[in-house]
């Protein structure tokens, strides 16, 4: 398959090998579910089908005739009031609205766990997903990847002892990284440690990036990645700490991808909650993101204060020129409340203000915006069971963007197994670097529905009118968009009675 | 969590005194009548002989009583000859007397071996009217009762209560051994410590362990299986089980929240302090599955429902005191960094992919978030590569609405500031995320590469292009052309 814009290109060898791991996955799930003889003590699942639609308008770089543009007070050559610019005498560029096109994504989920193969503590589990595009041309992201085995591990969890080996995430303060490999832990009293390694996937896809990102990304080295990492866990009482370090190595061992470090904090005082993180960047030898949180229940519980102190620096493996780049950190002050006098009432505010780091680059003209700002608000007003009342309201401003939106939404829940909403919406954004503003109003239905204990069905539609002013691309229209989803629960879990869906 | 009363399985009885109320229901024989007696029902029953009638006719006991002493059966009553020697119909009114029903009872007492005992301290035959007459009364008033502190005056009882820390089994046979009617054993009395703060939780465990016999006495097993889920452990299978046809009261079972588990942190810690002794006795395998989504050696070790027959306390899965937090959802990432087991004790992967990688249905960000994104992406409140891969997800999309960079020097998008050119630079380095969501890497070579057009250099003067070229040369030789520190990699 060639690559195209936006595209996925299919895998080679590592596709078939993913293949084979999805069709063990699926084997897996069928021995779990009923093969006699080699039958699971227990399956516990879900099937999902999700369907998205929205409307789009793509803007595009059209030519226009120079002499229908004029100059504006400020200087600038426009046309309908959008700035443009001449390349020659005679031709002007300049963006404008293609017409609507609406464009679908079909997702179709499996996922299980399943257990008691006759070997305590052994289960098996995996998310196996398949997607697909429906309307106009326009690639709605990932759906040319048509198959995903997103997670597909044996695990042994016996006591003090866990392994698992096939594909799986880490959940750490570096993020998400996805590999396939193994990984164990074993845990002491309160400390654990673990360690784990394999062939490492690109972020937020399932599929390594020499094979994922071709012909998406630039520079990409066709080259497998290992990952190794390791952490070490200690945990007393209501408190957690756990450090952390990862790398991400060429199979040829030719050059890192990534050298990190972390450490994460998690503690429950007397009257206080404190949790905390610091990741480091060995590679470029540079402090990451980080943050300090102190929360604060006040008032018997009804007031949460949360006071937030934070860092953040963009990460970019070594992989790509984007870290060499130098991104400055910004840091930032935030303040939560929440407030709720009674079970029927809450309230909540926060704000935060942030200011980026010297960028170290020449002033011309005069320099950007550097500081930004946050503040939402929101209530929630439950004036009997069957009804909710939420508003909130958001007030972003900083380099790069303005955005004032707010939300209403009344919800009705005539039984326990039906929700019925509605919801209005505006909006004004401006992005810094873009002459126009856009505003946007509208609103919407969803519903969700428990058709039987293990079923459940929701689904929604919006219409959202979009309009813009002031120099940017500007032709009002209604963008509608919808979704659905359909959830099948299956197995036999002794406590899915008493349980949710997790 | 629900604590509180269930009905389930069958209850034996109150109090560990059956002793007084087995008393009054005491035979004048009383040698273990309720085994010759099954059927009776007779506890209620008075002595329907007029004693005090006939004070003056018997100067013995032993006169109409001859079984007594020696334990003999056949003779405890007089036969229906003795009486008709008087009430022949003449001179006395003609009397029909079969002697009173043998009651049953789980005394336990024995005439002759009390009478051995006696004689063997030199005592005298016993007396009968000092157990059972009356010291106030007439020669022959023989009441319904007999006079415990008789018993007491050898049989030393420790507390002046008679239902208090007493060796029942001196006096009574476990209410499995015996045949006490179904109103009997209702009727059994309740010891005062039975009803005390904390009974429940921290003293009829350990008195059961210490006293079973003393528990037995009025309770069979099956009370303790009505609220134990581990019936099955030692101290209670130790305690007799009721023969098939004792009719037991129906029970109620009853649970009570321990004070450790209203600490804060114990749904945190609990898993410290799980194993089969402390749990099971108010949980089945199923409570923990409620949450749980894994199984480790303490809930392997733990009963199934379908197994006992107490009800146990059903936990019903519910959030921990985190999740309820208005901001929970900013700061779930670093409590699952910081402690991810304790997300794993409920959650699996596919969980947190569900959202973090999945098909977008309103769950985290709001239904019209791909609209109105755009400030929050530059201001990174969230880090949209934890979920979202730049290149495929975020690019390709931007290419789609025609947002997408093809590194043209034309029509310029970012019209809104002039001479964007050569004044991107700061912006740049403030949300490099931003820009690499519709720019591809050689966009930018194309001017700060070393063969690019203007060949401005990315780096600050702090840049380290030793350590640089040392981690990843590959990727130095983007912008530049060989080595750009001179010399070898190492």
């Amino acid at each position: 398959m060639t690559a195209r814009p936006g595209g996925y290109e299919r895998p080679g060898a590592y596709g078939r090998l993913r293949r084979y791991v999805s069709v063990l996955a699926v084997l897996a799930f069928w021995l779990a579910a009923g093969v006699r003889g080699a039958r699971a003590q227990g399956v516990r699942g879900w099937v999902g089908t999700t369907v998205q639609m929205v409307e789009l308008r793509p803007i595009a770089v059209d030519t226009i005739a120079r002499d229908r543009v004029a100059r504006g007070t400020d200087g600038r050559l426009r046309y309908n009031g959008g700035v443009v610019t001449c390349v020659s005498d005679d031709v002007c560029l300049g963006y404008r609205l293609r017409g609507e096109e609406a464009t679908m994504a079909a997702t179709q989920d499996v996922g299980f766990t399943a257990w008691g193969f006759g070997v305590g503590g052994l289960s098996f589990t995996a998310l196996l997903r398949a997607r697909t595009r429906l309307g106009s041309d326009l690639a709605w992201p990932r759906t040319d990847d048509r198959f995903d085995a997103m997670l597909a591990y044996g695990q042994w969890n016996r006591g003090r002892v866990r392994v698992r080996v096939g594909r799986q995430e880490i959940r750490s303060g570096l993020g998400f990284p996805a590999f396939d490999g193994g990984s164990a832990a074993l845990t002491v009293a309160g400390f654990r440690v673990e360690g784990y390694g394999g062939r490492s996937l690109a972020r937020g896809l399932r599929d390594p990036a020499n094979e994922a990102l071709r012909g998406l990304e630039d520079f990409v080295v066709d080259r497998s990645v290992y990952l190794f990492g390791g952490s070490a866990r200690f945990r007393a009482g209501a408190t957690g700490v756990t450090a952390r370090y990862q790398r991400e190595i060429y199979s040829d061992r030719s050059g890192l991808v990534a050298e990190r470090g972390s450490i994460d904090l998690a503690s429950v005082l007397p009257r206080t909650r404190v949790s905390g993180s610091l990741d480091y960047d060995f590679g470029l030898g540079r402090v990451g993101k980080g943050h300090l949180t102190l929360a604060v229940p006040l008032l018997d519980g009804k007031l949460l204060v949360e006071a937030s102190a934070r860092r953040y620096l963009p990460y970019f493996q070594l992989s790509t020129i984007w870290g060499f780049f130098e991104p400055v950190a910004y840091t930032e002050g935030e303040l939560r409340a929440a407030w709720s006098p009674s079970s029927a009432v809450g309230l909540w505010l926060s704000g935060g203000w942030r200011h980026y780091g010297d960028a170290g680059t020449a002033v011309v003209l005069e320099p950007l915006e550097n500081t930004g700002r946050r503040v939402s608000a929101g209530a929630r007003w439950l004036p009997d069971p069957a009804w909710g009342v939420d508003g909130s309201y958001r007030l972003e401003w900083g380099p790069g963007g303005f955005l004032s939106s707010g939300d209403a939404a009344v919800r009705w829940m005539p039984s326990e197994d039906l929700t019925l909403s509605a919801r209005a919406m505006s909006f004004q954004q401006i992005e810094q670097f873009r002459l126009g503003d856009g505003r946007a109003y509208g609103g919407g239905v969803s519903a969700d529905a428990r058709l039987t204990d293990r079923i459940r069905f929701s689904g929604g539609l919006t219409v959202i009118r979009q309009t813009a002013s002031g120099g940017a691309v500007d032709s009002p229209w209604n963008q509608t968009r919808g979704w659905s989803a359909l959830r099948i629960e299956v197995g036999q879990d002794p406590g899915l009675a008493n349980r949710r869906s997790r | 969590m629900r604590y509180g009363a269930v009905r389930a399985g069958r209850w034996l009885g109150g109090g560990v005194s059956a002793a007084l109320v087995a008393l009054s229901a005491l035979a004048p024989g009383g040698v273990a009548p309720a085994r010759a007696h099954p059927q009776a029902d007779g506890f209620h029953q008075t002595d329907p002989f007029p004693h005090e009638k006939h004070q003056g006719l018997f100067p013995l006991c032993t006169g109409c009583h001859a079984g007594i002493p020696g334990g003999e059966a056949r003779t405890l009553y007089p036969e229906q000859d003795l009486c008709t020697r008087c009430h022949d119909g003449v001179d006395e009114e003609r009397v029909e007397w079969s002697g009173p029903t043998t009651r049953p009872t789980n005394l336990r007492f024995e005439h002759p071996m009390h009478a051995s005992k006696l004689r063997e301290v030199g005592d005298s035959a016993i007396a009968c009217e000092s157990c059972h007459g009356n010291p106030d009364g007439p020669r022959m008033a023989v009441g319904d009762t007999v006079r415990l502190p008789e018993c007491w005056s050898c049989h030393a009882h420790p507390a002046s209560d008679h239902l208090t820390d007493a060796d029942c089994t001196t006096c009574h046979d476990p209410l499995a051994r015996t045949r006490l009617p179904l109103s009997a054993i209702k009727a059994l009395p309740v010891p005062p410590d039975h009803d005390s703060t904390g009974f429940l939780l921290e003293v009829h465990g350990a008195s059961a362990s210490r006293e079973t016999a003393r528990c037995e006495t009025c309770h069979t097993r099956e009370r303790c299986a009505a609220c134990h889920v581990d019936a099955d452990r030692p101290e209670i299978t130790a305690i007799a089980a009721a023969p098939a046809d004792l009719r037991l009261p129906e029970a109620v079972a009853h649970y009570e929240r321990p004070a450790s588990h209203v600490d804060e942190g114990w749904q945190s810690e609990h898993g410290t302090h799980a194993s089969r002794d402390a749990c099971a006795t108010c949980h089945a395998t199923e409570d923990c599955a409620a949450c749980h989504i894994d199984t480790n050696d303490a809930i392997a070790s733990l009963p199934s429902r379908a197994q006992v027959v107490a009800p146990g306390v059903h936990i019903e899965a519910h959030d921990p005191e985190s999740h309820r937090s208005r901001f929970f959802m900013a700061s779930h990432a670093t409590l699952a960094a910081a402690d991810d087991g304790s997300c794993a004790t409920c959650h699996t992967q596919t969980y947190c992919t569900e959202c973090h990688d999945g098909p977008s249905n309103g769950g985290f960000h709001p239904l019209d978030f791909a609209t109105r994104h755009g400030a929050e992406a530059y201001g990174r409140e969230e880090e949209c590569s934890t979920c979202h891969n730049a290149a495929a997800f975020c690019r390709s999309c931007h290419v789609e609405s025609g947002l997408g960079s093809e590194g043209r020097l034309g029509a310029g998008y970012h019209d809104a500031e002039p001479l964007w050119l050569i004044r991107h630079g700061q912006a740049a380095r403030q949300s490099l995320e931003s820009c690499a969501s519709c720019h591809k890497q050689r966009e930018c070579v194309q001017c700060h590469g070393v063969l690019g057009a203007f060949k401005i250099s990315p780096h600050t003067r702090d840049f380290d292009a030793r350590a640089a070229w040392k981690k990843n040369p590959t990727i130095c030789l983007a912008c530049h052309v060989g080595n750009p520190i001179g010399g070898s990699r190492q």
